[in-house]
């Protein structure tokens, strides 16, 4: 992939709208692979993951251009390890979450520089393996993470590992920290989570909304959907709704977002490079 | 925080006006006061207020809600299959151009669309009417079955014409056709290679090929007719090298020197905290391998590098071109050139159409220069010698005049700004 961006498309922006305003350049210092970003309406700020300098810029909510970031949480005290891929911000209890492989790391909202996390969540009771992207829930508390994928066997291929349904959503208490056991596990073939990508959470209502991108390597795999659990879901629970059929044109979801003032659900598709918004007033 | 602190205010009021409302309501007509006294006569609805703001104060006012509240109570409900039409899509309908190759022989140029996933191959005298749409490409080559995606990186064999694809990300192949090749055809040969590959250049001498992975940032050089499993025979990577993720290679194999550009984003496989390294051009011995330091670094603000993407070295006159991303620019340095030295040369400004450069190749056999400009759906050509801002000798342009792209590219995720109102797309 050639360009990286940030680029900011008006609500009502359709085919071959131009932004209404770009971040990009050295100064921004981001990269591609950006596989979260998170706006705090109530700070008016954007929370975006760097993954390769293993960081997490903040910027102001109306930066543009080659605007550096005001905070950057970065270095070998943050415990970040390998690929920093996801994120999110709770704005209530000023925390920042980040799934971080085996572990979730929880960092103060302003947070700045080389600083340790307050809490961990990391231990074989977790079950937290490969944990890939997370949401916050700031009025239920409690987080819902990505995590179990099936790891790849040696000589095994990310697809040939995808083949089972073995992902699932794990859900723990928002202040959990240490080696806990998950309070909840939405896991099995009705459940249909072959791996999951950016997870939102409408919080009034207590639903989860998660894109299924479907098998990795697979330019237009089946099986796609953005599924809505319930944080209350357990087990083998299938998706509540699931929008993913051929009139809703996606071809591999990875990015998901919310706007409950027009109650509309806004999906990001990589196989089309488009982003794609549904009046979806069912979850609101 | 103005409009959290004014929502308890909001909300008194309306608890108010509920509870005046209601006694109006449930009290009847006969309740109501003769005219002169002040009563409630009329109720307007409040504002709707935006869901952050809402969830944030049913949080202060539910700190300890239990988990199972609101919906989450109800009945295990089945699935639904909620399929719809989207009410609105955001794309970009025209081709972006990544990269762009050369076949002198046959005087053709050749476009990497990253956009639509394909490759469009047009004359190289083409030259878009400022009044035309756009040009019509004389071939294109697109489909599943080329597996072209994310299409950033491409070579041209000068002699065959045989056409060198590099597809980052998902599809992790170097996918080669023959020139002619056109429409849904498999590629003649495939190169798995490893995560987010880029940049490409070929040793013709050596009969190798080189690839650089933007991250964990390394050079891979494989035999140049490597396919499907086949391994590196060198590889060049760790902390010694400065690579950081890294992205244009070009070889110069009579003086025995390879070029990477980097732009700067780092974390090292042993040490912990990543970290922002300054954009570079690093130069290594051609055959370098394992962790090997660069023997010259082209870096520091003089270099006036942004974002460096493909790079491109005209042996004959011994300079080293780069597509200067972010400063919609290109860079001419000396190819001796080491440290912070500005560039001999610089083509940049209104008049020159360039636009998030990330591509170019130098025509030395027609004395041109030729760029793809991702930001505006375009490729120019200039004299090779040119410098400043001037206008182009011809451009191909595949979108309506002034249409700069969306460069919407890989979306991985989403965010909505409600303040703004706007989405927030980033690649």
């Amino acid at each position: 992939m050639a360009h990286p961006q940030i680029a900011a498309f008006a609500r009502l922006a359709k085919e071959n709208s131009q932004p209404t305003r770009v971040l990009a350049g050295q100064t921004t210092l981001l990269s591609r692979t950006m596989h979260d970003i998170r706006y705090d309406a109530v700070h008016d700020e954007i929370f975006v993951n760097n993954p390769f300098a293993q960081a997490i810029l903040v910027f102001r909510g109306a930066a543009q251009g080659e605007e550096p970031p005001i905070r950057i949480i970065q270095g070998p005290n943050t415990r970040l390890e390998g690929q920093v891929d996801r994120l999110d911000v709770d704005p209530v209890h000023n925390e920042i979450y980040i799934p971080n492989h085996e572990k979730i790391l929880i960092f103060p909202r302003d947070g700045n520089g080389d600083v340790a996390p307050i809490r961990i969540i990391t231990g074989p009771d977790t079950q937290l393996n490969d944990v890939e992207s997370l949401a916050v829930d700031p009025i239920h508390n409690v987080i819902v993470t990505a995590g179990a994928r099936p790891p790849t066997a040696p000589g095994q291929t990310r697809s040939q590992a995808d083949q089972v349904y073995g992902g699932a959503l794990l859900i723990f208490n928002r202040t959990d920290s240490g080696n806990v056991k998950p309070i909840g596990v939405i896991q099995g073939p009705k459940a249909r989570i072959v791996r999951i990508n950016q997870i939102q959470i409408q919080a009034t209502k207590g639903w989860i909304v998660a894109t299924q991108p479907g098998k990795y390597e697979e330019q237009e795999p089946e099986g796609v959907f953005v599924g809505v659990w319930s944080i209350n879901d357990r087990g083998d629970a299938p998706p509540r709704w699931f929008i993913g059929g051929p009139k809703s044109q996606i071809k591999k979801p990875r990015g998901v977002a919310l706007n409950p003032k027009d109650k509309e659900l806004i999906v990001a598709d990589m196989r089309l490079n488009k982003v794609l918004t549904y009046y979806f007033p069912e979850i609101f | 925080m103005l409009r959290t602190k004014q929502f308890p205010r909001v909300s008194i009021a309306a608890a108010v006006l509920a509870a005046v409302t209601a006694c109006v309501i449930f009290a009847g007509p006969s309740q109501l006061k003769p005219s002169g006294y002040p009563q409630l006569v009329a109720t307007q609805p409040l504002p709707e207020m935006s869901g952050e703001i809402c969830l944030e104060m049913a949080s202060l006012q539910e700190p300890k809600a239990p988990l199972r509240t609101a919906s989450a109570n109800a009945n295990r409900a089945p699935t639904s299959d909620a399929d719809r039409s989207p009410l609105r899509i955001i794309h970009d309908t025209y081709p972006t151009y990544s990269a762009i190759g050369v076949d002198t022989n046959s005087n053709e140029i050749f476009l990497q669309d990253e956009n639509l996933f394909g490759i469009k191959v047009f004359n190289r005298t083409d030259n878009t009417p400022p009044g035309a749409a756009f040009t019509e490409p004389k071939r294109i080559l697109g489909g599943l079955l080329t597996k072209l995606e994310f299409n950033c990186g491409l070579y041209i064999d000068p002699k065959s014409g045989d056409i060198y694809s590099v597809n980052n990300d998902t599809v992790d192949r170097l996918t080669v056709f023959p020139r002619e090749a056109k429409g849904n055809v498999k590629a003649m040969r495939e190169l798995h290679t490893p995560h987010r590959a880029y940049g490409i250049a070929v040793d013709e001498e050596a009969q190798e090929l080189y690839l650089t992975i933007e991250h964990p940032p390394e050079v891979d050089v494989y035999r140049k007719t490597a396919s499907g499993e086949d391994k590196p025979i060198r590889t060049l990577k760790g902390d010694n090298t400065g690579l950081a993720d890294a992205h244009g290679i070009a070889i110069d194999p009579k003086n025995g020197w390879m070029f990477v550009s980097n732009h700067g984003s780092a974390s090292s496989p042993t040490k912990k905290g990543g970290r922002f390294d300054p954009p570079s051009i690093t130069v290594y011995p051609l055959k370098a391998t394992g962790d090997t330091a660069p023997i010259r670094t082209i870096a520091g603000p003089k270099t006036q590098l942004n974002w460096p993407a493909h790079t491109f070295l005209d042996r004959e006159h011994g300079e080293l071109y780069v597509a200067n991303d972010a400063g919609d620019s290109i860079l001419v340095f000396r190819e001796t050139d080491n440290g912070d030295v500005a560039p001999t040369r610089m083509l940049k400004g209104p008049q020159t159409s360039l636009k998030n450069p990330t591509s170019l190749f130098v025509d030395t056999k027609n004395d041109e220069l030729l760029v793809s400009n991702m930001g505006n759906h375009s490729a120019t050509v200039y004299r090779r010698t040119a410098t400043g801002d001037v206008v182009p000798l011809r451009t191909i342009r595949s979108a309506p005049r002034g249409k700069q792209a969306d460069m919407i590219g890989n979306p991985g995720a989403a965010a909505y700004d409600s303040k703004r109102e706007e989405i927030l797309v980033p690649n």
